[in-house]
């Protein structure tokens, strides 16, 4: 049973490469992007639609956000989905926002282990 | 400006339950100003309705697309030809352009993404109040510039009920009681004696309860 | 001029006027409208007739009128604008008038929202002061609204009005009644007048004005039928003003009603005093029947002028002659006549009959208090074998005061030695713990050791001194072996956490939640009890604190119940189908700590009977016993709504829980329940989600979470169980562990009625099943434990046996 989990992020949110993903038994779509506040509703339901069971979006701590309120933005997109999540029948734990620590790639990929947690309860459920 | 609120996805997905290929239609009008219907809005409609028909396993085909407007006929006219590879067109503009396009191309099927709300203003981010119900007879000028039609519960017209205390409506303790705020305005400029004027029964037919409204202006019309 | 109508007659002539308020029925029964008419008749020199009050459907006010009229009283009809547009209002005006009628009230109405059809499109073509002038117009004018001419008669209304003196803006009130007066209105009814003050303002503005000069004014009375009511009012209606005062005195007065009546007739009083007042509109919402006693009281009793009131001709479609007949001797109940003759002895009679009921109340507990002391002799002389089917469990002693001192001597006095046995380290945390409930037991252990030597129970006790306090608890089945079911308790050591995990950092093992279950208050005064208090999961008393513990009610039916396995309702032969007796006797040799009544005969889809029985029935209830009460209506919505409305006006004031309260309830029984300030069962199935979205539309009508108690609908043993166990305990651990504050309300887990439904629980007695009882009472107490380990804090159950076993296995887990 392959498992997949989108994550989506702030690219100043972790250093993470391919060697930190291939600790996930499972695949790991990663889009980055400059900023979490440029993080679309679509984005997140993009990402579903690719097959992930579970994603995650991750910016900045709030007082570190580059642009200032990129993050906190982020965490309503976030919200927005699960809305739309919900409606179609899907839960909505199935996308979380963390806030992170800039450029610290250990929070990030304790992140990213619960967010592949919570993927593999959704498949098992369906 | 027209208030609009996106339909639940489940009840879209019932109307276009018999498609596999499904135009999603914004428009750039009032709707994308109330973030309910424009280009900001058809991409993630889109995408959940293809999400969910994936999960159901008749995955379904979206095209998106937003016009300039969809109640004026020059604007919608490229839509002939853009619906012809889809089995069904999704609008999210109000219900204006709902009608309009299933008035001019009988063949398109037309399913309405939005409900359309009310027409209201948008005194803070997120958040839309009604002020007008386009009654078709404006009161304004009487009523310090606060509509009793379209802000007091009871459409009152000669002062507030017995459900008015302390400023507020019964109907919701946050809902301003408008007949209150009247009187309060006009006592403030000397022009109470507006009020004590009795105001005769409203004629309703302007309001749409003389059948569909039409305006005309015989300047503009062409031949 | 004629007068319009004999209401205009009476104020012209310069009589202080008196009307009332007659409510037409939610049903197509013409007899409630006519016997509300007869209660008044005489009384009062008109009766208005609700339209629609409140936006609730009701028979209509004109129908309602003409059958008024039969009764020989002058109706003044109400029409408001929410229901009609002018095309209506003008047909149904015509027809009225056509009819009869000769007193119109205007009114906008309230708004549908507040009523049972919020669905409803609002009509509000005219407000009421065009509708005012539309009717002058057609009345004075012949024209129609539109200014077509009315071909014939015209309608020749006595008009009237509202006036609202406490709504805001005050200024504007007065000048707003002018504009009312400016467009047609003769006579005006105000609010009810609880701020006189503020009323005699309004009527100085008014004078001023001239208006006094131009309407009659009547002021609206209201006589508040309870300390809950006058709540409601003052917190609950817009456009109300009851003074701090008046709820005072409702809520300290002994007969409510009677201070009510008498607070009506002090402002009647009061109001007659202003300029300008020409009467009285007497409004007493569904208690008619205060009015003849108002106005006596008021002295504006007999009235001055003689209604004649034709019924009109069409009513007597059905039966013509009858009905002539019928009206032709109003005489027989002449007012002149009558009320001399009535008035005095009433009064006397009333209270020889509450003598005569207070001395029946004492007698009753004397005779109580007799049968205790006998039973109490007769175990000391005979030992406990005496008491038969009756006693499983002594009378709780607090039940008499008197008794409740000599046991808490003797007891402090045995206690220790036995402890000394015992184990002294462990016992003094256990002493604190130990409540006030928990020191029947050893009492009653006592009586048993000394008085039954032989007992076999005593040396295991002695053999294993390790063992807490508890055991003896047990004991009590030595009174009842005939009924085969034995109650054990627990035995083993016990080692405290701390000794266990000695040398471990407590943090390591302790995970206090981070927020408080609330705690809800059951009933009222002394018998009253908390439930809920908890920061930790279920008796985790390690880590954290349980500050009440879990309760058990017991429940009664309204009627006979059917279908009860034998096993069970042996245990209340005597009663069934009295549930005064039956609720005494589960308090009193049961012990039962609240008395759940369960009005399964007004299912609609059972007995249906009507909220009449289920007041007599709480009645009956609340008059046997003094523990706190939980109503538990018929699970049917609507028929719900109208029967715990109805009884919880008898037993609002101790604090009674009402409910089952569903979503589609919510909104009245919220209301209803704020009025009296009485928790609400909120019911909800199975579900987390909507568990919490109930707790919150509850709170967004203005219900308080710590009024309310989650009914997570229970499945007994082998019928769901594991199911409840488990969406109670992450409801819980929501509540405790994820601040989901929506949720930190009690559960209270109706558990009798579906355990002893179940086919298991009739079953008779066999070889593979075991005894029948025995396996009722197992599956009974099983299923509450398991829901006491996954969060429940007060539980319905039915068999005493039951009963006991959970007491005996909660109280050991709570040490």
């Amino acid at each position: 049973m392959s498992v997949t989990i989108g994550i989506l992020c702030c690219h100043y949110t972790n250093q993470a490469g391919e060697e930190d993903f291939r600790l996930i038994p499972g695949t790991v779509i990663v889009k980055r992007y400059p900023c979490s506040g440029h993080i679309e509703v679509v984005d997140i339901l993009k990402t579903f639609e690719e097959g992930a069971e579970a994603v995650l979006v991750a910016g900045c701590e709030k007082e570190s956000c580059h642009n200032l309120s990129g993050s906190s933005r982020a965490e309503k997109k976030v919200l927005g989905a699960r809305k739309i999540l919900e409606e179609i029948g899907l839960e909505g734990e199935r996308v979380r926002f963390a806030f992170l620590p800039r450029l610290d790639t250990g929070p990030f990929m304790a992140e990213v282990k619960k967010t592949f947690e919570t993927a593999l309860k959704m498949k098992s459920k369906s | 400006m027209i208030i609009a609120e996106r339909k639940p996805i489940p009840k879209i997905l019932r109307a276009i339950e018999p498609y596999e290929r499904v135009l999603v239609l914004g428009c750039r009008g009032c709707v994308a100003i109330c973030s309910a219907g424009g280009d900001r809005e058809v991409e993630p409609v889109a995408a959940a309705l293809r999400l969910a028909r994936k999960r159901s396993g008749r995955p379904l085909t979206t095209g998106e697309a937003t016009l300039i407007r969809q109640c004026d006929p020059e604007y919608l006219a490229p839509l002939r030809e853009m619906a012809q590879d889809y089995e069904a067109v999704v609008s999210l503009a109000c219900g204006v352009g709902v009608n309009l396009i299933a008035d001019l191309f009988p063949e398109i099927r037309v399913y309405p993404g939005v409900d359309t709300t009310f027409y209201g203003a948008n005194p803070a981010l997120g958040e839309w109040q009604e002020k007008c119900r386009g009654c078709g007879d404006c009161i304004l000028d009487i009523t310090a510039g606060l509509c009793p039609i379209a802000r007091c519960a009871k459409n009152l017209l000669n002062g507030p009920c017995g459900g008015s205390q302390g400023g507020r409506c019964e109907i919701r303790p946050e809902v301003p009681c408008v007949w209150h705020q009247i009187y309060e305005r006009l006592s403030e400029r000397g022009e109470l004696e507006r009020l004590m004027k009795f105001f005769p029964a409203k004629d309703w037919r302007p309001a749409g309860h003389g059948g569909p409204r039409q305006r005309k202006r015989e300047d503009l019309q062409l031949g | 001029m004629e007068p319009r109508s004999h209401l205009h007659r009476v104020l012209r002539e310069g009589h202080f006027a008196v009307t009332a308020e007659i409510g037409p029925p939610k049903s197509a029964d013409g007899e409630v409208v006519r016997r509300k008419a007869r209660l008044v008749k005489g009384y009062v020199d008109a009766a208005n007739i609700t339209d629609c009050q409140t936006a609730i459907v009701r028979m209509s006010s004109i129908a309602s009128a003409v059958l008024v009229m039969a009764e020989g009283v002058e109706p003044v009809i109400q029409m408001t604008c929410r229901d009609r547009n002018r095309i209506g209002m003008q047909a149904d005006l015509l027809g009225a008038a056509a009819l009869g009628v000769k007193n119109l009230l205007c009114i906008t109405g309230d708004h549908q929202k507040f009523g049972n059809h919020p669905e409803a499109k609002g009509v509000f073509d005219l407000d009421s002061i065009q509708l005012l002038d539309m009717v002058r117009r057609m009345r004075d004018e012949g024209k129609f609204l539109c200014g077509e001419e009315l071909t014939g008669a015209r309608p020749g209304f006595f008009l009237g009005a509202a006036a609202n003196p406490f709504a805001d803006p005050f200024e504007f009130r007065v000048k707003r009644l002018a504009k009312k007066i400016a467009a047609g209105a003769e006579f005006i009814q105000t609010q009810i007048v609880y701020n006189v003050e503020r009323f005699r303002r309004f009527m100085e503005m008014a004078r001023e004005m001239g208006l006094t000069e131009k309407a009659y004014i009547l002021a609206g009375i209201t006589p508040p039928k309870s300390f809950g009511m006058a709540r409601y009012m003052k917190y609950f209606v817009p456009g109300l003003d009851v003074p701090d005062e008046i709820l005072k005195r409702m809520k300290e007065a002994k007969d409510k009603r009677e201070e009510g009546i008498r607070l009506a007739v002090e402002i009647i009083q009061q109001v007659r005093e202003i300029p300008g007042v020409a009467g009285v509109h007497i409004m007493a919402i569904e208690w008619e029947e205060a009015v003849p006693e108002i106005v006596k009281r008021a002295g504006l009793h007999p009235r001055p002028l003689e209604a004649e009131v034709r019924p009109p001709v069409v009513v007597e479609v059905e039966k013509p002659v009858e009905r002539v007949e019928v009206i032709a001797p109003p005489k027989e109940e002449v007012p002149e006549e009558g009320p001399p003759k009535l008035e005095i002895p009433v009064e006397a009679v009333k209270e020889v009959f509450s003598t005569v009921r207070s001395s029946l109340e004492s007698l009753r507990e004397g005779v109580n208090l007799l049968y205790d002391s006998l039973m109490r002799l007769e175990r000391a002389l005979l030992g406990g074998e005496v008491v038969p089917a009756e006693a499983p469990e002594v009378p709780p002693p607090e039940v008499k005061p008197e008794e409740v001192a000599p046991p808490e001597e003797i007891k402090p006095e045995e206690r220790p030695p036995e402890k000394e046995e015992v184990k002294p380290e462990e016992k003094p945390p256990v002493e604190e713990k130990v409540e006030v409930k928990e020191e029947k037991p050893p009492e009653k252990e006592k009586a048993v050791v000394e008085e039954r030597p032989p007992v076999e129970e005593k040396p295991p006790v002695e053999e294993k001194p390790p063992v807490e306090e508890k055991p003896p608890v047990e004991e009590v089945p030595p009174v009842a072996p005939p009924e085969g079911v034995e109650i054990l308790g627990f035995f083993g050591e016990y080692r405290d956490l701390s000794e266990r995990a000695a040398g471990l950092p407590e943090e390591l093992y302790k995970d206090p939640g981070t927020a408080y279950i609330r705690e809800v208050e059951i009933g009222k005064g002394e018998k009253a009890f908390r439930v809920g208090g908890t920061n930790v999961l279920p008796f985790h008393l390690f880590e954290g604190e349980m500050r009440q513990v879990p309760r058990i009610a017991m429940e009664v039916l309204d009627v006979k119940p059917e279908g009860w396995p034998e096993s069970l309702t042996k245990y209340f032969a005597d009663v069934l189908g009295d549930p005064g007796a039956w609720a005494k006797k589960c308090v009193e040799v049961y012990g039962a700590e609240a008395i759940c009544v369960y009005l399964m005969g007004t299912d609609p889809n059972y007995l249906d009977l009507d909220a009449k029985h289920a007041r007599e029935v709480v009645e009956k209830v609340a008059q046997a016993v003094d523990v706190p009460l939980i109503i538990w209506g018929a699970g049917h919505a609507e028929k719900d709504v109208e029967v715990l409305r109805e009884v919880v006006e008898l037993v609002g004031d101790r604090g009674t829980v009402i409910g089952p309260v569903v979503e589609a309830n919510h909104r009245t029984l919220g209301a209803t329940a704020m009025g009296y300030g009485v928790p609400v069962v909120a019911s909800s199935p199975i579900d987390v989600n909507l568990a919490k979205q109930l707790n919150i539309l509850l709170e967004n009508v203005g219900v308080a979470l710590d009024k309310i108690l989650m009914d997570p609908s229970i499945g007994a043993l082998g019928y769901g169980l594991e199911y409840t166990y488990s969406v109670m305990e992450r409801i819980r651990l929501a509540a405790l562990y994820a601040q989901d504050d929506k949720l930190q309300v009690p559960f209270i887990c109706n558990v009798g009625r579906e355990v002893w439904k179940t086919k298991e629980a009739g079953l008779p007695s066999d070889e593979t099943l075991g005894d029948q009882e025995v396996r009722g009472v197992l599956m009974e107490a099983i299923t509450s434990v398991a829901l006491a380990l996954a969060g429940g804090d007060l539980f319905i159950m039915r068999h005493p046996k039951a009963i006991e076993l959970t007491k005996t296995i909660i109280s050991g887990l709570m040490q």
